[in-house]
């Protein structure tokens, strides 16, 4: 797993406050109601910090969240360099 | 009187070669359109409709992200006489199974000849278009495949006749179409550039507001069209991820005119970082408008003291009384005063007892402050009643009534809630306050107060006075009613979220302090308080806490609670339909 996967996933467990759970980069989490869309700002601008990209949030809809593996690769899909 | 017929005159006669809408979406990328270039592609657009059977009176819903191709769509519909309406666009903060039903619901009831969707609607959304046999679905992307532009013929005067139908904010339930004509539209705007001294050499609009509310609709689409004003805009969503390009987008366009809910007076101090502040420069605000009921003095005070230093005019922050169904604002503070808003000090007892203003110096112990909507639009009348009809003076606080030569034809194809809410030409708009000296001021909601042992509450002003804690989320406390049988009244419980999750070790020494806290304020004493962690409260669309919503996770965390209720959902019958 890459470290930003790994960092996204520990980011995650701190936000939904569940300690013991175990994520893994194919865990669904918004089909599943771990995460709720309000949560979801604060996921993508996470995602914004670790991939240095700046992601339109208008191209992006939950189920392009909805694991991290999908994260990642919606940011790589629609982001942009960061200036 | 109005000087155009028709919104499309008013667009016809703007200057060639005027910016109209800048549509910025970052620092490299934005997008300009003159005023002709908008006026061709509107026409485009115009064009395919009527290529899909679009002819004057049919509605043409238009579910597309906020920028200019919606605009343009808009904007055609209109050229052929047909009735617009902006659905909101499904994006990533939405609940889907939320926005599903809602969009089911608005679109059956408007059977609309045309659903414009563009090429990125999610598919998984589209079942839920109702769509008859008379409804079209069009893909935006194919009209770029289409050549020629609309042979334009002018249409007949229809000032009178229906223009579009703005909804109320939110994507849930069956939310209410307000039709409007276009003599409607054009007073209301009249009126508004009169109150606001709009100049088009001057003047510059900036926006983050959706397009499918009236904030983003009217004062910030229809008002620069028909004004001949530039504007620039942003997508809701870009602002809510970064709200400091709103102080880049002012600084570098100088614009003059903006509009905002409250909640954004302390959300852009607070989610930009003051060590950027610097970098900005708000000298070129004229007006910067509050429209919400009500307009929270904190909350401007918050947004004055950060942002003085970087040029922000003492007389810059504005407020307005607003609601669809009179296209759009009914007071406007005065733009020409020395120090912003009236703002008055009541005795608080009095308030809450019988409703009643007496006004008190600032440092009255118990004195509670109201910040004025502002001074009536020309050609608006108010009324303040109260709950068995009568007509109340100045210093009775009841039902606000409304009259206007901008006011709504109806709620679309709903007759029954016409009729409920416009009776013998008075629009009752469920909005409680007092109208002193020709200030409105605007207390609350009606379905949101609070009867807690015959003194009046609003939810408002405790969740302030609990949002001041400083272990508090501001903004994520939910104050509600919730039926005591025993006493026959109301006890009013609180659900507020904690800054960390670490700080609920500390809850009972916190829940003492609010409670000592509402004590003082209100007189009154919480029956309970559930602290809970962060990001626990359920946010409504606009990102306001959603009471009904939230009482309703309260109940399934603590059932304890349907007992207090004695089993009627005393809550639910007057439940805010802010979510």
């Amino acid at each position: 797993m890459r470290p930003e996967a790994q960092q996204m996933i520990e980011y995650i467990v701190r936000l939904i406050r569940r300690p013991n759970l175990n994520i893994e980069e194919s865990t669904p989490l918004v089909s599943s109601g771990l995460i709720d869309s309000m949560a979801l700002v604060d996921l993508l601008l996470k995602l914004e910090d670790l991939t240095h990209l700046r992601i339109p949030p208008g191209k992006v809809q939950p189920k392009d969240l909805d694991t991290v593996a999908k994260m990642f690769a919606t940011a790589q899909r629609v982001g942009k360099p960061r200036k | 009187m109005n000087r155009f017929s028709s919104l499309i005159e008013a667009l016809d006669a703007a200057p060639a070669d005027r910016t109209f809408i800048t549509a910025w979406i970052d620092e490299d990328a934005h997008e300009n359109v003159t005023f002709t270039e908008f006026r061709c592609r509107a026409r485009l657009q115009a064009k395919i409709f009527r290529d899909h059977g679009v002819s004057h009176g049919d509605r043409v819903i238009i579910v597309m992200p906020q920028g200019i191709p919606a605009m343009t769509a808009f904007v055609g519909a209109l050229m052929l006489g047909a009735v617009p309406a902006f659905l909101a666009y499904p994006n990533f903060k939405v609940e889907p199974s939320k926005y599903r039903s809602g969009l089911a619901g608005v679109t059956a009831n408007l059977c609309a000849k045309l659903v414009v969707i563009d090429e990125e609607f999610p598919d998984e959304m589209l079942s839920y278009v109702s769509l008859s046999d008379q409804t079209t679905l069009l893909h935006a992307s194919h009209g770029r495949m289409l050549g020629g532009e609309l042979e334009f013929t002018k249409l007949e005067d229809h000032s009178e006749s229906l223009a579009f139908i703005q909804h109320s904010a939110g994507t849930t339930g069956l939310q209410k179409g307000v039709a409007l004509t276009h003599g409607a539209v054009l007073r209301q705007i009249e009126h508004l550039a009169q109150e606001l001294e709009t100049d088009p050499a001057t003047d510059r609009i900036y926006s983050w507001l959706p397009l499918y509310h009236d904030m983003g609709l009217i004062a910030c689409f229809m008002l620069p069209m028909v004004c001949h004003l530039p504007v620039v805009m942003q997508s809701p969503l870009d602002w809510v991820m970064h709200p400091e390009t709103m102080l880049q987008i002012i600084s570098e366009y100088k614009c003059t005119l903006a509009w905002m809910p409250n909640f954004a007076f302390q959300f852009v101090p607070r989610r930009t970082p003051q060590g950027r502040w610097a970098q900005y420069d708000l000298s070129s605000v004229r007006a910067l408008i509050n429209c919400s009921e009500p307009v929270r003095a904190s909350s401007m005070h918050e947004f004055q003291s950060a942002f003085t230093s970087i040029g922000l005019k003492s007389t810059a922050l504005q407020s307005c009384y607003a609601m669809a169904e009179n296209v759009f604002a009914v007071t406007q503070s005065d733009i020409r005063g020395s120090s912003g808003p009236v703002r008055i000090w009541a005795d608080g007892q009095l308030f809450r007892v019988k409703h009643l203003i007496v006004p008190v110096a600032k440092e009255a112990p118990g004195s509670v402050s109201f910040q004025s909507s502002g001074r009536l639009l020309p050609n608006h009348d108010v009324r303040v009643v109260s709950d068995s009809g009568e007509l109340l003076d100045g210093v009775h606080v009841g039902e606000i009534l409304i009259k206007s030569d901008s006011l709504f034809e109806g709620y679309y194809n709903r007759p029954n809630l016409t009729a409920h809410a416009i009776v013998d030409g008075w629009f009752h708009t469920g909005d409680l306050g007092f109208y002193l000296e020709g200030e409105l001021f605007v207390v609350g909601r009606k379905k949101d107060l609070l009867i807690v042992g015959g003194e009046n509450l609003y939810p408002q002003d405790i969740e302030e006075i609990v949002g001041s804690h400083p272990a508090i989320h501001d903004g994520r406390v939910v104050a509600m009613g919730v039926y005591n049988p025993d006493l026959g009244t109301d006890d009013i419980v609180v659900v507020a979220e904690v800054e960390q999750a670490e700080l609920l070790a500390n809850s009972a020494e916190i829940e003492l302090e609010i409670r000592n806290l509402v004590v003082a304020g209100t007189g009154l004493a919480i029956r309970m308080v559930f602290l809970k962690p962060p990001k626990w409260i359920v946010k409504s669309t606009a990102g306001k806490a959603a009471r009904s919503a939230t009482h309703k996770k309260l109940l399934q965390e603590h059932p304890e609670l349907n007992s207090i209720e004695g089993g009627t959902n005393s809550h639910e019958a007057r439940s805010t339909a802010d979510d």
